[in-house]
């Protein structure tokens, strides 16, 4: 027993002192959790973005050494071969967890792939050799850190808040007042939008722009109340959030995806969207002739019998709209409704959505090419990530306000100068977003659209 | 602004529904689990149909193939049915669908299906030659206790099912969940297998224990002949003692007399199990006990589901 232990012991302390030195070459903030077992896998990983490896990889570790002293604790044969099944189980889990945490440690320290066998063999001695050896550092072009501390704390960009407090609920269109919708990942608060404010006035087609990761759906979601924020949204007037029961039949999303079944009729899966979205008290005749209508929008009524898995691309994403589109919702989103579509379908789709906008809804769609439908589009939401990567408003107004803002001929340009450097972009997003909060400040009063919201109205 | 319009409820969402899934019953090729279900059981009762319901030995190997079958058939039947379309309808939760009711619409199919299979199963047993209990214990007809007793088992292992494939998101961890359910329904059946005492708890959580049973009872297990004692003396019955050949005689002499079915019927004594004793209460048993596993499949099924919306991105 007193062998296990100093054995344990002396591999204790020389991972711990191996460890100790990678730290400081990995710039831990709590050097002391090298020391540690279970916490030192976890600062070792989360040094390097896999904080859920970490978690995973420390606590396995506690728990094979509980198992392993569980032999001095048992003397049943049958208790034994139990505690040895649930090692064998703890040992598997934990080394993989170890490969993939030691795969990143390679690729930092831009090492050979021959170093994981080293490794595998012998850990405390490859930790040793990493951490004293002069000549292995971590390659100055990679850093996980930036990853990781992403969301974490929003830039401090001065009257965005102001600007967000200046701007009061209206009764007619989309009003949006989404203070902050955060996530919580393993314990740690991380932002992913923050401070966002408009009035969309109703029948406008709008256009969100914002780079990839910038938060466009997750803005989206947070309007139509699928991910919650903190946040006052009203759709004419009601709480989106507070009136939700009702309002879910008044929104329209058309996700990413094609959300279809697809061993159905085009007709049948329209129609029974209708069934599912519309009130009672619309009559069969009338519920049977807003399907054929919408159908005959979306260039849909030549395919109705057939089935839908036999659609091409451009079917397929009408027939996702048509099932949105059929319960004639107030508000109505689509999440790049043209992927997968060519230049001219496209362009028809944008001028069937410009028509239903045409009725006094609201439209807004994401997409990644929007220079080619931009003459269509009545408004233009930019999003941005700030240099804390918290997504953020860079600008709400019309196509030509917008080139006139941001000094760009196109959309896509925009997109670019708001993207961060590291994405190919100019990263000029915080003076943008600063740009327009101090804009703001100065016309919040003129660009209210109709009544305020009363505070009772919740 | 205040609405109050009112949209189709639970029971116009399981109308609707139900329509939608079998119209993709038929067009997604799931009908293939009709033919399927003909096909395993001949295979099965090829092997064990012989002396099912005949002798002791016989009905306890058969009922518990018998069970495996519809076990295998009822998790074939919605292993993947709903984690299949689970963004779907995470999409139509938001849009007002009640998940009671989709899974209401998938129970009255399933329960339709499973009736298909169960009467394919009897016409296969019946075309095969098993010998099917005339009198019933619940129903007049044995027959009809046996198509019950299937379809429950049947119906169970489908709602057993079912719940995994509300629980789980994707089909390829369903289908690796699968076979470990299946052993484990097989080997803590508690029939079959000798357990340790410390595991016999568990088997009256599982299906398999409860079909035995109810099959056996309905079988009247313990009213049948037991032919392993016979079996086995007739395999020695060449052995000599003292220059004679005694177990030889014995049996020459039972024939001779015409005993042998008493012989049958005696050593089949010593066989009977409390467990499958043939009375009314002793089935319902059986099958309330099926189907508040059932029940509990259900509810989990439900509870798992309505938590759809916590799905991540």
């Amino acid at each position: 027993m007193a062998d296990f232990f100093s054995r344990m012991f002396f591999t204790w302390f020389l991972m711990s002192l191996g460890l100790w030195k990678l730290s400081e070459k990995m710039n831990w903030e709590k050097r002391w959790m090298a020391w540690i077992p279970g916490l030192r896998y976890y600062a070792f990983a989360d040094s390097m973005d896999m904080r859920a490896e970490g978690m995973g990889c420390g606590v396995l570790e506690i728990l094979y050494f509980l198992m392993s002293v569980s032999p001095f604790a048992f003397e049943d044969p049958t208790k034994l071969v139990i505690a040895a099944l649930i090692s064998l189980a703890i040992v598997i889990a934990l080394y993989v967890y170890r490969i993939r945490i030691f795969m990143r440690m390679i690729l930092l320290f831009d090492l050979k792939r021959r170093w994981l066998i080293c490794w595998l063999i012998a850990e405390w001695l490859t930790v040793l050799v990493l951490g004293f050896g002069r000549k292995y550092q971590p390659h100055p072009e990679v850093s996980f850190q930036a990853g990781w501390e992403a969301g974490m704390e929003p830039a401090q960009i001065s009257g965005v808040s102001a600007a967000m407090n200046a701007t009061t609920a209206s009764r007619n269109g989309l009003s949006v007042l989404l203070r902050e919708r955060t996530v919580r990942e393993l314990g740690k608060k991380k932002y992913l939008l923050k401070d966002i404010a408009m009035n969309i006035p109703n029948g406008s087609l709008v256009l969100l722009l914002g780079g990839s990761g910038a938060g466009k759906t997750t803005f989206m979601n947070a309007v139509i109340g699928y991910e919650k924020a903190d946040a006052d949204i009203y759709l004419n007037g009601t709480n989106v959030y507070k009136q939700y029961g009702q309002m879910k039949y008044k929104i329209g999303f058309v996700t990413q995806t094609n959300l279809v079944r697809t061993h159905d009729t085009v007709f049948r899966t329209i129609s029974d969207a209708a069934k599912l979205r519309m009130p009672l008290s619309v009559k069969l005749e009338e519920r049977n002739e807003r399907v054929r209508e919408v159908m005959d929008l979306l260039g849909l009524t030549p395919v109705a019998s057939g089935l839908v898995s036999k659609m091409s691309g451009g079917q397929l994403r009408r027939i996702s709209i048509a099932i949105e589109l059929v319960s004639d919702p107030e508000l109505f989103v689509l999440d790049e409704p043209d992927s997968g579509l060519d230049g001219v379908i496209a362009r028809e789709l944008f001028e069937k959505l410009k028509e239903i906008a045409g009725t006094g809804k609201i439209v807004i769609v994401i997409t990644h090419t929007p220079d080619r439908v931009i003459d269509l589009f009545d408004k233009v939401i930019v999003l941005a990530k700030d240099s804390g990567r918290v997504g953020r408003l860079a600008f709400y107004g019309s196509p030509g306000e917008a080139k006139e803002f941001f000094g760009r001929d196109s959309m896509e340009e925009i997109v670019q100068c708001v993207n961060r450097s590291e994405e190919g972009g100019e990263g000029l997003a915080d003076d943008f977003i600063e740009k327009y909060a101090r804009s703001r400040i100065g016309s919040t009063s003129a660009d209210q659209t109709g009544e305020e919201v009363s505070s009772d109205e919740d | 602004m205040k609405t109050n319009l009112r949209y189709r409820g639970r029971l116009g969402q399981i109308g609707l529904y139900l329509g939608k899934f079998m119209r993709i019953f038929v067009y997604q090729n799931d009908w293939k689990v009709l033919p399927m279900a003909a096909v395993i059981s001949a295979l099965v009762v090829f092997v064990v149909g012989r002396n099912l319901f005949v002798t002791q030995e016989g009905t306890a190997t058969g009922t518990f193939a018998l069970v495996c079958v519809c076990i295998w058939i009822g998790f074939f039947n919605s292993i993947q049915i709903v984690c299949r379309e689970r963004d779907v309808i995470k999409h139509e939760h938001r849009s007002g669908l009640h998940m009671s009711s989709y899974l209401a619409a998938q129970m009255i199919l399933q329960f339709l299906i499973c009736i298909a299979q169960t009467v394919i199963m009897l016409v296969v047993c019946r075309y095969s030659g098993v010998h099917f209990p005339e009198k019933g214990i619940i129903f007049s007809n044995g027959v009809i206790d046996l198509g019950v007793t299937l379809l429950i088992i049947t119906f169970t292992s489908d709602m057993m099912a079912l719940m995994i494939s509300c629980l789980v998101h994707t089909t390829t961890t369903a289908m690796t969940l699968m076979p470990f359910l299946l052993i484990f329904q097989l080997v803590f059946s508690g029939t079959y297998f000798e357990l340790p005492k410390a595991a016999m708890g568990i088997t009256f959580l599982t299906i398999s224990k409860w079909g035995v049973i109810s099959l056996c009872s309905i079988g009247q297990y313990n009213a049948q002949p037991m032919v392993t004692l016979w079996n086995t003396l007739f395999k020695f019955r060449n052995i000599e003692y003292m220059g004679e050949k005694p177990l030889l005689r014995i049996i020459q002499n039972m024939e001779k007399n015409n005993t042998v079915h008493d012989f049958l019927m005696w050593s089949a004594k010593y066989n009977q199990n409390d467990l499958y004793t043939s009375d009314a209460l002793n089935v319902w048993i059986t099958w309330i006990a099926l189907l508040l596993l059932a029940l509990v499949f259900v509810i989990i099924s439900i509870i798992s589901l309505e938590s759809i919306d916590k799905d991540k991105r």
